[in-house]
């Protein structure tokens, strides 16, 4: 199956690296940010400039998905943040691919604004502290963490 | 050797850098700093911005015998899988060095935890350096249980 791992070029790359075991039966591709560690990244990648807090940079992305998502077809989208998950999920939601975003483990007890964002569009929501769950509805769910 | 790093943030953390530059004068033990978007130049100390591989950092965490360290998930979630003494200094907004304080939740979890020493105040950073060797810190393991589940999730999905 073919899955898009979506992920910001820091700590949500690492924590996406450390989930990597999960998907090893499946065919995977990831959108991220251009970077030097990026550029050494030994997945299939599509490398995004950073969107950070640009409206313009992030409306750009928007149309950058949708023409990976037409040209790659995945099944499914999984995402540990940041903001990049944002296109990223709307667009799936639109050409309706199933989508999981996954909290950052840096998230202990209030949420991330993307993950606020996107929790409204996600098949699948987790958070990595149980401690967070009652900020978030009942679609949130923890069965653990990263580490 | 102490091992500083700042991760990948895109503003800079003078306060933690600045302030381990003045400690590595006093000291005799080696002080290697990844100083990240941070514009001070530390002058007692070995630095660089990022690396191009992740094995360059995997590298120096396994050199170190104590880590200095933001208080990023990434950067935290390898360093405690090192089983060494970590001091993690959360950036902070009024400093501008982050965009918000949600670095302060981590900091604060692990410390309660006892997974690491939590520094707010830069002032009490060297103080923390006496304290590395009275705790005993243990190499965190991976937690399987998360993964297991994402593997049962794409299993039916695939169906």
């Amino acid at each position: 199956m073919k899955v898009c791992l979506v992920c910001s070029h820091g700590g949500h790359l690492t924590e996406m690296l450390y989930l990597m075991e999960a998907f090893e039966e499946h065919d995977v591709f990831f959108i991220t940010y251009d970077s030097l560690r990026t550029r050494s990244l030994e997945y299939k990648k599509y490398l995004l400039k950073n969107i950070g807090t640009n409206p313009i940079k992030m409306l750009i992305s928007f149309f950058k998905m949708v023409k990976i998502f037409l040209k790659e077809k995945p099944k499914i989208v999984i995402s540990t943040g940041s903001e990049i998950a944002i296109p990223a999920f709307y667009v799936a939601k639109l050409l309706r691919i199933k989508t999981i975003f996954i909290e950052s483990w840096c998230r202990v007890k209030s949420p991330s604004g993307t993950g606020k964002i996107v929790y409204h569009v996600s098949d699948l929501f987790l958070v990595q502290w149980p401690q967070l769950l009652n900020r978030y509805g009942k679609k949130a769910k923890y069965v653990g963490a990263v580490i | 050797m102490i091992f500083v790093t700042v991760g990948m943030h895109y503003q800079g953390f003078e306060r933690l850098i600045k302030k381990m530059d003045e400690i590595a004068e006093k000291i005799e033990e080696k002080v290697i700093m990844q100083i990240g978007c941070t514009k001070y130049q530390p002058e007692n100390a070995e630095f660089f911005d990022f690396v191009d591989a992740d094995e360059k950092i995997l590298d120096l965490f396994k050199q170190a015998r104590v880590i200095v360290s933001h208080a990023g998930a990434g950067t935290l979630l390898v360093a405690l899988s090192f089983g060494k003494p970590i001091i993690v200094v959360p950036r902070l907004k009024k400093f501008g060095e982050h965009v918000d304080d949600q670095q302060l939740e981590l900091a604060d979890v692990l410390s309660e935890a006892g997974k690491v020493i939590a520094v707010y105040d830069v002032e009490k950073l060297e103080e923390a350096f006496k304290n590395v060797d009275k705790l005993a810190f243990v190499n965190v393991e991976k937690d399987k249980k998360l993964i297991s589940f994402l593997k049962e999730c794409l299993r039916r999905m695939e169906k």
